[in-house]
């Protein structure tokens, strides 16, 4: 029996590699002409209550909230982290929300997860939102104690504790690293240089072991998919979607050119010549010759 | 006339022990031009109100009443001392709505104060967890990596918001942020539900959170008047069950400023991103160059071998308002087209050159020379020009 209680939430963004991106004409993205993949940063997410399945024994819940579109990113999470349950959280009424009416469906579907949560999990951000709202979000709604930019954790099972490493970035000063102890239950928002570490031969052959599980699981990930509805969820409708949301997305444009601050003389790559005025302007740089 | 119950903007001031933060005194230069015009405009009795927590940190009123402050709010307790999400979360909102402090802030209408009006927050480590977690308790709306304010007035027509209908929504905070692409500016809005078919909600505060570099400070105005209020936090004593066992200062891995030059490269890698690198990683070696990039780099989009990702494709390298602001000598950039984010990190550079397969790239109008080509092409003629030109050039 395991120790641990774990869930993670993954979110399915557009893949930003093939650089398809567009929008609606209300300004929100159009994800029908998007492809879609397991969030990276999600990724990260899952692969760190890997670690705690591996260290602790655990018993690993993944949620998303999304459109059936959703199940290749459960799949993945799934591979990631040899999850013991896939729950997809999938209404028309989710949506169009920003992110407080996202965590408010999150906060629901971990409240549907198999038992208690020790410690939920999230991404950094999402790569297409960018916001980084809904990780504290949920954890707030779900009354956690939130962990951002964690880059290392342990758990103590008899002291019911985690203990974290976050990195902190702040502008005008270096970065930050600090330590902080508390007691379970926690939401951890996972930094994207996190990786885990095994640091014994023993750890190793589980996490194989799990890998190997997690594998073979994944081909059959739909035997393993809870899918609810809002009614199913028990949500408050007036709390999700887009009439649950404060924000609305009012416009998007073309950020404006902003002034030429240089006259750029324009040369060719192809010119062997313009190579080598380019080369002498750089050694003239070096020389601090260039007078601005 | 019976008031709004919403006033004021409240600005979430940030310090390392007692050492303010420079995002801090921008963000109360943004308030302060903002209300200057709106008290003008609208109401002369609402505030910009610095709100700050910590443990001895009475001493910052006064730079922040110099900095645009009209009221300075100050939490000091020793459990706030640490940096602790949940602690702060839940003194920022017992301030939010709290009247007596809001009758200290401005006695005119503090019957009717319920909430404030605006409030801001950095767009960073500490703001960016801080303000979801404060606008998920006060149930309002937040928009984040704002880099342009506005407060107007707007006639909305929204299929959920109004039903349809034209609703004015006055003193609406319009809050720009640039999208994950650079190039395209999303304005969000924090709006009350109108629509009959669902309950009237009202949304207040409307926040956003603020990178850092977007806003100029006020130059400091010794002459500026403002009060002081102290608040008393309540605090949850399961909170302090969360301990900070240590906290230290880290160098960043990427250092810019010992550096004469310094190599930039962005999506122009796609066609090839591993070979590409590894031509920037040659070039930059030849020359002596410390590498950065373009915030899409960080991203994770590109795929490469761990070694070439773990090391190029980081957030640490990223040269911009997401990232370092460099002013070497000597900035090259390698297919970055020259999103506004990046071009405010390196146009303190004495001398550009960008290389680039787009010759009316923006990046062109922050460039010396542009040069104009895929950089796989270009990359290894300059590195032999260089080899004959320079055959000794040693530039750190």
């Amino acid at each position: 029996m395991s120790d641990l209680n774990l869930a993670v939430v993954v979110k399915l963004e557009p893949d930003l590699s093939e650089g398809n991106i567009s929008y609606n004409a209300d300004g929100t993205l159009d994800r029908k002409k998007t492809k879609n993949t397991l969030g990276p940063h999600s990724k990260i997410a899952a692969q760190a209550a890997f670690y705690a399945k591996v260290k602790y024994g655990a018993n690993i819940s993944i949620g998303t909230m999304s459109g059936h579109a959703a199940n290749n990113a459960l799949q993945i999470a799934m591979e990631t982290c040899d999850a013991d349950v896939l729950q997809l959280y999938s209404d028309h009424k989710f949506a169009g929300a920003d992110t407080i009416g996202t965590a408010e469906v999150l906060k629901n579907g971990v409240g549907k997860m198999n038992g208690k949560m020790d410690i939920v999990f999230s991404g950094h951000r999402a790569t297409d939102g960018e916001t980084g709202q809904v990780g504290p979000q949920i954890a707030w709604k779900l009354g956690l104690t939130f962990l951002g930019n964690v880059i290392s954790y342990d758990v103590d099972l008899t002291k019911r504790t985690v203990t974290a490493k976050r990195l902190v970035n702040l502008r005008g000063v270096p970065e930050i690293i600090q330590e902080v102890e508390a007691p379970l239950p926690v939401f951890i928002a996972i930094d994207p240089s996190y990786k885990y570490y095994f640091d014994s031969v023993s750890l190793r052959l589980t996490a194989e072991k799990y890998k190997k599980e997690a594998f073979e699981r994944a081909q059959h990930y739909s035997d393993f998919l809870q899918t609810f509805t809002l009614e199913e969820l028990g949500a408050d409708e007036t709390l999700v979607g887009l009439i649950g949301s404060p924000t609305i997305v009012y416009n998007v444009q073309r950020v404006p050119k902003g002034k030429a601050t240089r006259s750029a003389k324009v040369l060719d790559g192809s010119n062997p010549e313009h190579i080598r005025q380019t080369v002498t302007a750089i050694k003239e740089a070096f020389s601090a010759m260039v007078i601005k | 006339m019976t008031e709004e119950p919403y006033r004021h903007v409240f600005v979430i001031i940030e310090h390392i022990d007692g050492k303010l933060l420079p995002v801090s005194l921008e963000m109360l230069g943004e308030a302060r031009r903002l209300f200057d015009d709106y008290n003008m405009r609208y109401s002369s009795n609402e505030k910009v109100v610095a709100i700050v927590l910590g443990h001895n940190v009475q001493d910052l009123s006064k730079t922040l009443i110099e900095h645009g402050a009209d009221t300075v709010v100050i939490a000091d307790h020793p459990a706030l001392h640490a940096l602790i999400n949940k602690t702060h979360t839940k003194i920022i909102c017992q301030i939010c709505l709290d009247k007596n402090t809001a009758a200290k802030i401005e006695p005119l209408y503090a019957t009717e104060f319920q909430r404030p009006r605006y409030m801001f927050f950095a767009a960073d480590g500490i703001g960016r967890h801080l303000s979801s977690t404060v606008l998920a308790e006060l149930d309002s709306g937040l928009a984040s990596d704002v880099n342009k304010l506005v407060i107007s007035d707007l006639e909305i027509s929204h299929p959920v918001k109004t039903g349809g209908k034209k609703v004015m929504y006055a003193k609406t905070l319009e809050m720009y942020r640039v999208d994950f692409s650079g190039f395209l500016w999303t304005t969000i809005l924090c709006l009350d539900n109108t629509n009959e078919k669902f309950p009237l909600r009202k949304y207040s505060p409307q926040a956003c959170n603020i990178i850092p570099g977007a806003f100029e400070p006020l130059k400091p105005d010794s002459q500026r008047v403002g009060n002081v209020v102290n608040f008393e936090p309540k605090i949850d004593p399961d909170d302090l069950k969360i301990k900070i066992i240590s906290q230290k200062f880290v160098e960043s891995e990427v250092d810019f400023d010992n550096y004469k030059a310094v190599v930039g490269f962005g999506r122009g890698i796609q066609e090839s991103p591993e070979k590409n690198i590894k031509l920037v990683e040659g070039f930059a070696k030849l020359i002596g160059a410390q590498v950065g990039t373009s915030l899409p780099i960080s991203k994770n989009v590109f795929s490469a071998s761990p070694a070439i990702t773990s090391t190029y494709m980081i957030p640490a390298r990223v040269i911009g308002t997401s990232g370092h602001k460099i002013s070497p000598m000597l900035y090259i950039a390698f297919g970055i087209s020259g999103a506004m984010q990046h071009l405010s990190g390196m146009e303190d550079s004495q001398f550009v050159i960008s290389i680039n397969s787009d010759e009316n790239a923006p990046i062109k109008d922050a460039s010396d020379i542009l040069l104009k080509g895929r950089m796989e092409d270009v990359i290894p003629l300059l590195m032999d020009e260089i080899k004959k030109q320079l055959p000794t050039m040693v530039v750190k």
